[in-house]
């Protein structure tokens, strides 16, 4: 039977706790779960027929609520959803294997939460704002251009375009480096991708110490607080999805 | 997402909606192709990665001409290739009943390609 895998879990030696907690929680597909071990970390894995089910999104969000229940008691790096090997043989060895990477992961997520931050804009009306301050500040067209054509007319043009393009991302950035700078308080590890769209600035992953939980809440707070112009989703706690770095020796 | 992971929300209802429908629509953003439609899908498919191109010689041009080295008939001839291969892409995007929107692919969690 193919087994399909769902976190590997720190146990600290407690093998008798982790099995106990993991077989008391539904796999997918009302699979049961259950935990192999290898030294100081363990796995969770359940029974899974991959000829027999589709992947679909109700599975992937089950397989989601799985990895969230194991978090909630354990310190857990979550597997990719669908991961499926031939045997629990397999699924130790790759545990063997892969060790000393899976502690180092486990040792860095220990004790955290992971957040989630979108900080959103109303493009049109934030771009509007820039570009007047862009504007007021006249391009010289006499400094690029000796004569005034369609051609060089077209430039102008363009060249206004690209400075307000700049004058964007130049905004976004300072306002980047406002909020981290603004955070480093709650000191998290963080992982930002910016202008993921023309509306999403800034859509941010942060690593934080579960007892610094509501002092994170408090200062993403205290930042809507200071920008009227922003909007600000913050979610969570989330297993460490993004903070797990491995790459697997098969 | 369950309503206990939202832990503070100040985007409005509006946007929210409209993301959803963003996420949603991912899928059939990306280029469409079936056996009925598979010009439509690959003209898409074509004319995004040259308005991709464009875009990116258009910022080189406009790099070279804020840094001064181009001649007075260089930065003509630049203007006017500029403006052709625009009208030019206007008119593909017509003939194919394409927007602006159609070829600025969503790549999911990497954002939107242009």
């Amino acid at each position: 039977m193919e087994k399909i895998i769902y976190a590997i879990i720190a146990n600290a030696g407690k093998t008798e706790q982790v099995n106990d907690y993991v077989t008391n929680i539904r796999g997918i597909t009302g699979s049961n779960l259950y935990a192999l071990h290898f030294n100081e970390i363990s796995v969770a894995v359940s029974d899974f027929q991959s000829s027999k089910f589709i992947i679909s999104k109700e599975l992937a969000i089950d397989f989601a609520r799985v990895i969230e229940e194991l978090s909630q008691q354990l310190t857990v790096l979550p597997i990719r959803f669908g991961t499926v090997v031939k045997s629990d043989e397999i699924v130790k060895q790759l545990l063997t294997d892969n060790y000393n990477a899976f502690r180092e992961n486990l040792l860095k997520v220990e004790n955290k939460h992971e957040f989630g931050l979108k900080v959103i804009w109303d493009y049109d009306k934030c771009s509007e704002k820039i570009r007047s301050k862009v504007e007021s500040e006249e391009i010289n067209a006499g400094k690029y251009f000796s004569k005034s054509t369609i051609n060089t007319n077209y430039l102008l043009e363009k060249l206004k375009k690209h400075r307000l393009e700049d004058a964007v991302l130049k905004h976004v950035e300072l306002l980047i480096e406002e909020i981290s700078r603004f955070l480093a308080q709650i000191n998290p590890d963080c992982k930002f991708k910016k202008m993921l769209s023309q509306n999403i600035i800034l859509d941010g992953v942060f690593l934080v110490e579960k007892n610094m939980k509501s002092e994170f809440i408090e200062a993403i707070e205290a930042l809507k607080q200071q920008h009227d112009d922003l909007h600000f989703l913050l979610t969570g706690p989330w297993p460490p999805y993004s903070f797990v770095e491995i790459q697997i020796d098969k | 997402m369950s309503e206990n992971k939202i832990l503070l929300n100040s985007v409005p209802a509006d946007e929210i909606k409209e993301a959803i429908e963003n996420i949603e629509n991912t899928v059939t953003s990306r280029i469409n192709a079936t056996p009925d439609n598979a010009d439509h899908g690959l003209a898409q498919l074509v004319l995004t990665l040259i308005e991709l191109i464009r875009k990116l010689v258009e910022k080189q041009a406009i790099r070279r001409v804020e840094g001064g080295s181009l001649t007075e008939d260089e930065i003509e001839r630049l203007g006017e290739t500029l403006m052709k291969l625009e009208n030019k892409m206007e008119e593909l995007k017509k003939i194919f009943n394409l927007t602006d929107e159609d070829l600025n692919l969503n790549l999911g969690p990497l954002g939107d390609l242009m």
